[in-house]
């Protein structure tokens, strides 16, 4: 048999499911004239184990997974992981660094952009963004190392 | 009628404020923009605005957050008539014989009959939302917890019937919303629900990290640089006025267009999208020379243009008057008007006729200002779409992380957009649209407590759903659609909403 596309979906989504039914048992579903907190989570869940079901049970009619284009992916992953990064340095450093460098490292290593070009348009364009949300607007940015 | 002009003029003495005017003219720019940029959609637009928009009150936020949803919708033609690109997905219909009308140097008679039809069907929306509007929330005062919980479950119906994806496939992204709604405190009983001890998540989690996160992040992760185009077949400006057969051709699609676009606004589902689509079929269906579309038809932007307008306009109908949001766009402004604590829905025109009338009155003028906007300043927006994608997108990450920051200056929340940014992203690599899970995220707080509700009311009795005449009427409308869903799934017909996957699909771009 051929995995398809849904198959894979289908399955993910299940389990998804299954893990967090598992996870609500804590939750009290209570009575229906007196619903408690677990009776909407534990309808949606089972909901969405039967939709994930009848994914599963067309699954044959979607295309092969082997169809799917990942070349994006790479692209993806880079952006996702400076992204992470500059997120988990943004209190740390502070708004101007942390955002100065998550622009830096797009432009000049994942873009491959000219140096000169990627240092100048990430130091504008941070402290634009400094001066309109945090001068103009008035919005606490983070300080960090400023701090 | 008197009493709607009254309160008419009440809220064009609030859109003429200076300050009402400032913000309805930058939500115009600011949703042009977006509506130009292939990348940004109008719903990553609003969202990565609204947190700007806390040190307002609510009539100028949500005239401002609006102005972005109907702005975009014109700035969206201009990338399709000139790169075919869309700039926003419901121009897909645009890019075929605007880009054709183009290519035959016609592209400033294109750009100006998209937006003189934009500002029409605007306007009739506008017209038709006055008149619709309050009567509808008049109606709704009669709606108790039981009619709550049968008008959002049909809501839900609704968008999984039109949608392009498939019913369970809908359904099952609006399950996964409703599940996240249920996150954070139980409000009835004060339970912690899958917070994992993360107190942050103690208050549920937020429509703005996951919207922006889906829409915004995801759509970025999805757009590797290297495919979009900075090629733009230049519009001779000087030929920006249509010819006499020309205007002549685009009349009746434009009437047709607003009026289509209007109803199907009204509906939940993707209205926009669908109405520009539905358009364009019709168009090509009562035209004398069906072979012209695809080759530069007027009536091929004039219909889907105006249909997209009105059916923005359309989709605030169930959001004042019902406070029932149709769509993820819907959401968010319901959001926007929740966090400024003016609750959208039958109350609204009564406990705050200011916001209510000021907002549509705003929308006449907002309408205005885009025409203007759109064709004196082509020009401008060409040059914007000839910046790098390489050097847009990291700007718009800045932007996403700003305003989901700002929202609570809680980092948890960008975390949490990250990781939407991410399931954004193989959420469309296996088909799924995202924008049920938004609506299924912004309804689980009304659409659990109605149930609950409803149940204490009736003391554990179902029954309550299908006794009650309004309720019953609303459930017969849920079953008739999942028996019409039934029917295509067992005969396997290639309806309209599979033809309307594949002009998505085909545009390759994929934009919320």
């Amino acid at each position: 048999m051929q995995l398809r596309r849904d198959h894979v979906a289908g399955t993910v989504m299940l389990l998804a499911g299954v893990l967090v039914l598992a996870a609500s048992t804590d939750l009290p579903f209570g009575t229906l004239a007196s619903p408690g907190a677990g009776m909407l989570p534990t309808v949606v869940i089972v909901l969405m184990i039967a939709f994930a079901v009848l994914l599963l049970l067309a699954a044959g009619a979607s295309p092969p997974i082997a169809a799917t284009d990942w070349t994006d992916a790479t692209h993806a992953v880079r952006v996702v992981a400076v992204t992470a990064a500059a997120v988990a340095f943004y209190i740390p450093l502070g708004f101007i660094a942390s955002i100065a460098l998550l622009l830096f490292v797009l432009t000049f290593v994942v873009e491959r952009k000219p140096f000169f070009n990627a240092l100048a348009y990430s130091g504008g364009a941070t402290l634009l963004a400094y001066l309109v949300f945090g001068t103009l607007l008035n919005a606490p940015l983070p300080r960090g190392l400023w701090h | 009628m008197e009493a709607t002009l009254d309160s008419l003029a009440l809220g064009f003495s609030v859109a003429f404020r200076p300050d009402v005017l400032f913000y309805a003219f930058l939500g115009c720019l600011v949703g042009t923009l977006v509506g130009v940029l292939p990348g940004i959609g109008p719903l990553a637009g609003i969202s990565i605005l609204l947190p700007m928009t806390f040190g307002l009150d609510a009539t100028k936020a949500i005239v401002m957050l609006a102005g972005i949803y109907y702005g975009s919708q014109y700035g969206g033609s201009t990338t399709s008539i000139l790169m075919r690109i869309p700039g926003e997905a419901a121009s897909v219909m645009t890019c075929i014989d605007g880009y054709a009308m183009a290519k035959r140097g016609r592209a400033g008679a294109a750009l100006t009959i998209a937006a003189v039809g934009s500002f029409v069907a605007g306007t009739m929306g506008v017209i038709l939302l006055t008149v619709v509007a309050p009567p509808i929330a008049k109606f709704a005062l009669a709606f108790g917890p039981p009619e709550y919980t049968a008008l959002l479950v049909l809501g839900l119906l609704f968008l999984a019937y039109m949608s392009s994806t498939g019913l369970p496939r809908t359904l099952l992204m609006a399950a996964l919303g409703l599940l996240l709604g249920c996150i954070g405190i139980d409000v009835m009983t004060g339970h912690f629900r899958y917070s994992f001890d993360i107190k942050e998540l103690g208050d549920g989690i937020g429509i703005v990290p996951v919207a922006v996160g889906l829409f915004g992040l995801g759509e970025i992760l999805s757009t590797p640089s290297n495919r979009v185009t900075e090629k733009v077949v230049p519009p001779r400006l000087a030929e920006l006025l249509p010819t006499r057969t020309e205007w002549r051709q685009s009349v009746l699609p434009i009437a047709r267009g607003s009026v289509l676009g209007f109803l199907i606004g009204i509906v939940p589902g993707s209205a926009h999208i669908i109405a520009s689509f539905l358009s364009y079929a019709l168009e090509k269906w009562v035209s004398k020379t069906p072979e012209e579309f695809g080759k530069g038809a007027v009536a091929g932007v004039a219909g889907p243009e105006s249909a997209n307008n009105s059916a923005s306009t359309g989709a605030f109908v169930p959001m004042l008057a019902l406070g029932l949001p149709t769509g993820p766009v819907t959401a968010v402004l319901m959001a926007a008007l929740l966090i400024h604590g003016v609750p959208p829905g039958p109350m609204l025109v009564n406990e705050h006729p200011q916001v209510f009338w000021g907002f549509i009155a705003s929308m006449y003028v907002g309408n205005l200002m885009l025409l203007a906007l759109n064709l004196p300043l082509v020009g401008v927006f060409v040059t914007v779409l000839r910046i790098p994608y390489a050097y847009l997108y990291p700007l718009i990450i800045m932007f996403c992380i700003i305003g989901v920051y700002e929202v609570n200056h809680s980092i948890v929340d960008v975390w949490i957009m990250l990781i939407m940014g991410v399931l954004g992203y193989l959420l469309r690599k296996f088909d799924f649209d995202p924008a049920p899970l938004v609506l299924g995220l912004v309804i689980a707080p009304i659409f659990e407590l109605s149930l609950r509700q409803s149940l204490i009311m009736s003391n554990g009795n179902w029954l309550i759903f299908v006794e009650r005449p309004i309720a019953q009427a609303l459930l017969v409308v849920c079953v008739l659609l999942l028996g019409l869903s039934a029917l295509s799934l067992v005969l396997k017909r290639r309806d309209w909403r599979a033809k309307l996957a594949q002009a998505e699909a085909g545009d390759g771009t994929g934009r919320d």
